[in-house]
């Protein structure tokens, strides 16, 4: 279930990773775009893979989003809106050998989200920090939300990782493409995810008598 | 010209399966990393009560190595590291290292829950007005800090490990040598 940028041919070759490792070899500077089916999740996933970095996102469910801040104490109102702004659960990497001291350091102030030709920003913590106190959302809900978010700066070591919520605050069912940027030794990268696609909304309605 | 392009992709591909495989069995998939913090600082002390009813201090742990985790129910790599950190106890059991793992903004009955899943024996504080989490430099769950027999906090880990891998475990035994350089 994984689909690969490069062509057909890698496909036949078996994991992502192969492709990955193959022009990791020839062309270091190259960024491996994988999208497919989360195998844990079974949901569509975009990835970048480049040397020493793996960027992923997954769809969730608006339905998923809603149980899960209904459980952590968000009240209908918050939670919905929290499902209508489009989340991923992302996981970011840093995939070097533990023998490389780069670092790996990302802002989501960078990232620029394109939807319906124009730019705009990801939803980041500090963004709902504000939103939460002017809704008067509870404190626990609150904290449970802002760890649940992936970091808006952070810098990984060789071996460290995150895994956290993204919002990208589009409606759902939207196409996007997303350009991340990223810092490795010091050096700007960037790469860019075409076609992701927040999940849709369902309502599922009682089965006419 | 055929022949040639396809045994040097032939070629390119046995390489790149031979690198892949090398990588994996030597885990750079999964690298058990324990980086060591260039300004290592004191650890802010705080008293905490634990989901088994008893109240820690974390400076009664002086003298000895002790591996300060913040987590939560809902995060995969917090869970996937949960029975790794109860295997690492149970191995350093009467060698001055422990283990602490600090809940953060979730109920009791929560961890309590969680417990049922994963059932481990070393405590587990409840931070649930996120007070002490602000108190230490973490950015995303789960983050391990290691923090050697002086206080003093050497080593951080962003994201999950396998705590009971014989390679780390022996970076926190050196941290118990009074030779011991803090952040080596």
């Amino acid at each position: 279930m994984m689909r690969n940028h490069f062509g057909n041919f890698f496909i036949a070759l078996g994991p992502a990773t192969l492709a990955a490792a193959m022009l990791s070899l020839a062309v270091p500077a190259v960024a491996v775009i994988n999208t497919g089916t989360d195998a844990e999740a079974g949901l569509p996933y975009w990835e970048v893979v480049e040397h020493g970095v793996s960027i992923r996102l997954v769809q969730r469910l608006p339905d998923q989003t809603r149980g899960f801040f209904q459980a952590r104490g968000f009240s209908i109102a918050d939670s919905e809106l929290i499902a209508q702004s489009c989340v991923f659960q992302t996981v970011f990497k840093n995939v070097a050998s533990p023998s490389d001291p780069g670092v790996i350091e990302y802002n989501l102030d960078e990232w620029i989200v394109q939807a319906a030709g124009a730019p705009r920003r990801m939803k980041t913590r500090e963004d709902w920090q504000k939103e939460w106190a002017a809704r008067r959302a509870p404190k626990a809900a609150q904290l449970a939300f802002e760890w649940g978010l992936i970091p808006t700066r952070q810098s990984y070591r060789p071996g460290d990782y995150n895994w956290g919520f993204s919002v990208f605050n589009l409606a759902p069912g939207t196409p996007f493409d997303l350009d991340l940027v990223w810092r490795q030794g010091g050096e700007r990268r960037s790469a860019r995810l075409k076609g992701v696609v927040c999940a849709p909304d369902s309502h599922v309605s009682p089965a006419p008598q | 010209m055929n022949t040639l392009i396809r045994l040097s992709l032939r070629c390119t591909i046995f390489l790149s399966w031979l690198v892949l495989g090398a990588a994996q069995a030597a885990g750079y998939d999964a690298a058990q990393t324990l980086p060591s913090l260039p300004k290592p600082f004191a650890a802010p002390d705080f008293t905490l009560r634990a989901e088994d009813g008893k109240t820690y201090r974390l400076s009664d742990y002086r003298g000895k190595v002790v591996v300060l985790n913040f987590w939560q129910t809902w995060c995969p790599p917090c869970r996937y590291e949960m029975p790794a950190m109860e295997r690492a106890h149970k191995k350093v059991q009467g060698e001055n290292i422990v283990l602490l793992a600090i809940n953060v903004g979730e109920s009791e009955d929560k961890v309590f829950e969680f417990t049922g899943q994963y059932p481990v024996t070393f405590p587990l504080l409840l931070d649930t007005e996120g007070a002490i989490i602000k108190k230490y430099p973490v950015i995303g769950l789960p983050t391990t800090f290691v923090i050697d027999p002086r206080g003093v906090v050497t080593h951080r880990a962003v994201g999950g490990r396998e705590w009971d891998d014989e390679q780390l475990l022996g970076q926190l035994r050196k941290l118990l040598i009074p030779s011991g350089k803090p952040g080596s």
